[in-house]
């Protein structure tokens, strides 16, 4: 994309201002510089120009006009992507949806809802309220991110393993497809005839489209919870008494767990009156009828105690819930006093690997002398290990990168992925090569090639660019992928 | 018809590579041939892909709730593998003493039990198939948690042996329940049915399934499972699951509930009655041979309309209330082509004007290939046909089958516009 002062360049962002008005394209360098990255900041890169669609309709003439142009765009949400799926690559167009952010309808009897994708997630469980039902997905970021973030991404949180995620949610989409047309999957009902074509743009990291309304399914609220804090010595002790809890046939709507460095954080911050030489503190909630609950939670605490936990908190009523979850969603706000800056990986591995993967994870903090606290959806095996640095000193830089590479292989090795919910966006890119074969890739390629055969739409995104010379995986240079191209 | 079966994933790789720098046979996956729509047209050229021999368990890790399997093991022989670790897939399918675990994800299967458990898509996480080029390729993994890459799983679900021949795949488990419970309750009309669905909505129970069932189904079910109960006005059928103290407070909360919505009769069917019911209910999508069997998807708030009409032309209807997917087992008294095609079409129409379709589950070979087997066309159609033009571009894969969508040449052929609202 040529800068932005050129003939044209102008014609292009008359164009754009003739679709959405004038007020709606921003492209003074100051106020382009908040676009330049998402929640992944070691990568930077400033779109030519964001745009602010509030239709359909215009998003589609936009792609039209970018296509016309042979200039690359990218939708973003929020901005709360953790593995750069916002960045521009490439420059060119950003097509920002927080102006579409409208429920559409909501219907109770069919259980579904029509929203628009600059919807945050949590206001659609919060207009649900009181009717029975809630959006199911739950990313940490709800109060943040958005429903079309959370389609790209096929977003999780902390109640998948019982509820599943995003895509188990998703009944239809309307999707301006790469060349501008605009195409209606799925729909309100079940079981549409024809390929799963919803389930596939799920999580495609907007690299098959930009999805302009999605219908999602409605879930019944659960009757009844029961929320439990375990404290035990060790991580370990921790892991078998969550595998002892899936062993007894308990699928517990939520188990978060984390280790000594995020307690201690949280103790100076809040005060919860943890013990500071806790290995590790297990959230666990369980729902459903109040009849089930309650035995569960009772074979629950009974399990922590033959596990050695040293005590096992109840929560009696909501607000004492309220409380216990409380240090689960302050634990990123938490970190801030540990450094002034961090990375928060996304890693999976079989639950009963987590032993193994948290002993991997300490020797590499060891190792390359970067300090790294754990806050996990551990009933899944999802990992979020925080590396904490400052990323004003470059060898601490290299050492990051290098400490989540090797964390992630590791959780390759193990059987695992490397990333549960975050996307691969740009950062995982070159992993791609060793989750995956040629073959498999050639596939997803060819996918890609369907919709997207010019790579204007979200290019540098999720797949290799290049089949690769051979698959070893190669060691970044700089942080991340070279974002300017 | 040719019939070849692998002895391996690699065995299967390599001749469908030969084939497709050969003779392009066209390819017909199978497993237990129960739900198969082969159709007729072009015959003893085509090659039947018999995938059984392939079913070996690959991993089972049961703390991790996941297992990995050949997609040609029998259903049962899968359960049965599960049960010892008190798991299970939570899904009904049909024959499962036949069915492969391939075959029910490609038809995407399922049963009473998707009320409460979901379907194929929210259980497969990792799968591996072989396309129409002879290359294994995968997708997903074997966590539960994954978004590294296209959803490949999701893609497959429900593609019918059209795109790839599914060799090998990975699926999230659930505990099994210690019991489970069916209701039967009657009401005179379906009005009354409607009226006690809304109800169920909120219900503080939380039953697993949800079934309607008109009374030609009801006589059918109850006489395959030999129950002696009421079986002349639609029925509504509830099932719960959990520990026998969940199951029991969850009888007596519905029993409260319904009372006010003109129940006739509320009965918990007995103990030992319980589990030939469920496998009736499964059963019934498969159990009749002629003349034709079809699945509709419609909004759920219109599913008593349908299943109300249905009954008006002699249909026997199961319906999965809650998600608004119907089962219709159209009469013999509808015994040629054109009568088929001319109730099917008024069904479709009233199932597209309530946002839905109508697809045929099992008909007589030959009138395959005439009838709109996968319904009115859908917006999503064309994306579908260029998948299939980008992955199978000689049109290997069930030919036949892709007949309603798209040909391999660009032409409309003799699909149904929709009539979608």
């Amino acid at each position: 994309m040529t800068a932005a002062s050129t003939p044209t360049a102008r014609v292009l962002l008359d164009r754009l201002a003739a679709i959405v008005g004038p007020e709606a394209v921003l492209n003074d360098p100051a106020e382009l510089l908040v676009y330049e990255c998402d929640g992944y900041v070691v990568e930077k890169k400033c779109p030519d120009v964001v745009v602010f669609p509030i239709s359909t309709e215009q998003v589609a003439a936009i792609v039209k006009v970018c296509n016309e142009f042979d200039v690359p765009f990218v939708p973003r949400g929020a901005g709360t992507s953790l593995a750069g799926g916002c960045l521009p690559i490439g420059g060119g167009v950003m097509i920002a949806l927080t102006q579409m952010k409208q429920i559409l309808e909501i219907n109770l009897r069919d259980r579904y809802a029509v929203v628009e994708p600059g919807l945050v997630n949590v206001h659609l469980t919060q207009q649900l309220k009181g009717t029975g039902y809630h959006y199911a997905p739950d990313p940490s970021s709800q109060g943040a991110c958005t429903i079309g973030g959370n389609f790209a991404t096929n977003s999780g949180g902390p109640h998948t393993l019982k509820y599943g995620v995003t895509v188990n949610h998703i009944l239809g989409v309307e999707v301006v497809m790469p060349d501008g047309s605009v195409v209606t999957l799925g729909g309100p009902t079940e079981d549409v005839p024809g390929y799963d074509l919803t389930g596939l743009f799920v999580g495609s990291e907007g690299t098959l489209g930009i999805c302009t309304k999605v219908t999602v399914r409605l879930t019944r609220d659960p009757a009844a919870f029961r929320t439990m804090l375990g404290v035990f010595e060790t991580i370990d002790d921790a892991t078998q008494t969550i595998s002892n809890i899936i062993g007894a046939g308990i699928v517990p709507a939520a188990l978060e767990l984390m280790d000594q460095g995020i307690v201690s954080a949280l103790e100076q911050a809040f005060h919860f009156g943890f013990p500071l030489d806790a290995g590790a503190v297990l959230l666990i909630e369980v729902d459903g009828l109040e009849v089930a609950v309650e035995e569960e939670a009772q074979k629950i605490i009974s399990i922590c105690h033959t596990t050695g936990a040293r005590e096992v908190r109840q929560a009696n009523t909501p607000k004492e819930r309220q409380l216990l979850w409380k240090c689960r969603k302050q634990a990123f706000g938490a970190i801030g006093r540990l450094s002034p800056s961090y990375c928060t990986q996304d890693g999976v591995v079989p639950r009963t690997k987590l032993p193994e993967i948290l002993r991997f994870i300490t020797a590499c903090s060891l190792k390359h002398d970067i300090r790294i606290v754990n806050v996990f959806h551990a009933g899944d095996g999802n990992i979020h290990p925080i590396l904490l640095f400052d990323e004003r000193d470059a060898d601490q830089v290299r050492r990051v990168l290098e400490a989540s590479d090797e964390i992630l292989t590791k959780c390759i090795d193990l059987g695992g992925s490397v990333t549960g919910e975050h996307g691969i966006g740009v950062e995982k890119i070159s992993f791609m090569n060793k989750l995956f074969t040629a073959d498999d890739l050639a596939v997803m390629q060819q996918i890609h090639d369907c919709f997207n055969p010019t790579s204007r739409c979200s290019p540098g995104k999720m797949l290799p660019t290049s089949a690769g010379c051979g698959n070893e995986h190669v060691p970044r240079a700089t942080p991340g992928r070279r974002a300017a191209m | 018809m040719e019939t070849f079966t692998p002895a391996t994933q690699t065995e299967l790789a390599r001749f469908i590579a030969g084939n497709a720098g050969g003779p392009r046979r066209g390819l017909y996956p199978a497993g237990g041939r129960t739900a198969l729509t082969v159709g007729s047209a072009g015959g003893a050229v085509n090659t039947l892909i018999d995938t059984t021999t392939l079913n070996r368990v690959v991993d089972y890790p049961a703390r991790d709730m996941t297992v990995t399997v050949e997609a040609g093991i029998r259903i049962d022989d899968l359960q049965a593998i599960l049960k010892e670790q008190g798991q299970r897939l939570p899904i009904d399918i049909a024959q499962s003493s036949r069915a492969t675990l391939g075959g029910a994800i490609a038809t995407n299967t399922s049963g009473p039990r998707r009320a409460g458990y979901g379907t194929f898509r929210d259980y497969v996480i990792g799968i591996s198939a072989i396309d129409a080029a002879g290359r294994l390729f995968k997708g997903g993994g074997r966590v539960v948690k994954n978004v590294a890459g296209y959803d490949i799983c999701k893609l497959l679900v429900g593609s019918q042996g059209t795109l790839a021949v599914i060799s090998q795949v990975t699926l999230k488990l659930r505990p099994l329940p210690e019991t489970s419970a069916l209701l039967w309750l009657t009401f005179d009309t379906f009005g009354e049915v409607e009226n006690a669905l809304e109800r169920l909505l909120v219900s503080d129970a939380r039953p697993v399934a949800v079934e309607v069932l008109n009374a030609a189904c009801a006589r059918l079910i109850s006489t395959q499972s030999r129950l002696e109960l009421p079986a002349e006005s639609p029925v509504l059928l509830l099932g719960v699951e959990g520990s026998p103290h969940e199951v029991d407070w969850q009888i007596e909360k519905l029993r409260r509930e319904m009372v006010p919505y003109g129940v006739q009769l509320f009965e918990k069917v007995a103990a030992t009655q319980t589990a030939g019911l469920w496998d009736a209910l499964t059963e019934f999508p498969t159990s009749a041979d002629e003349p034709a069997t079809f699945q509709a998807n419609l909004r759920p708030s219109r599913a008593m309309e349908f299943a109300q009409r249905a009954t008006e032309l002699g249909v026997a209807v199961q319906v999965h209330a809650t998600t608004g997917i119907v089962i219709g087992q159209c009469p013999e008294s509808v015994a040629t082509i054109e009568q088929t095609t001319e109730l099917l079409a008024e069904l479709r129409q009233l199932a597209c004007s309530a946002s839905g379709n109508l697809s045929i589950l099992h008909c007589d070979a030959e009138w395959q290939a005439v009838l709109p087997m996968w319904g009115a066309a859908e917006p999503g159609w064309p994306l579908m046909a260029q998948i299939k033009r980008k992955l199978d571009p000689h049109w290997v894969f069930n030919p036949v089958r892709f007949g309603d969508v798209s040909s391999p040449v660009e032409s409309s052929g003799s699909r149904i516009e929709s009539q979608k609202d």
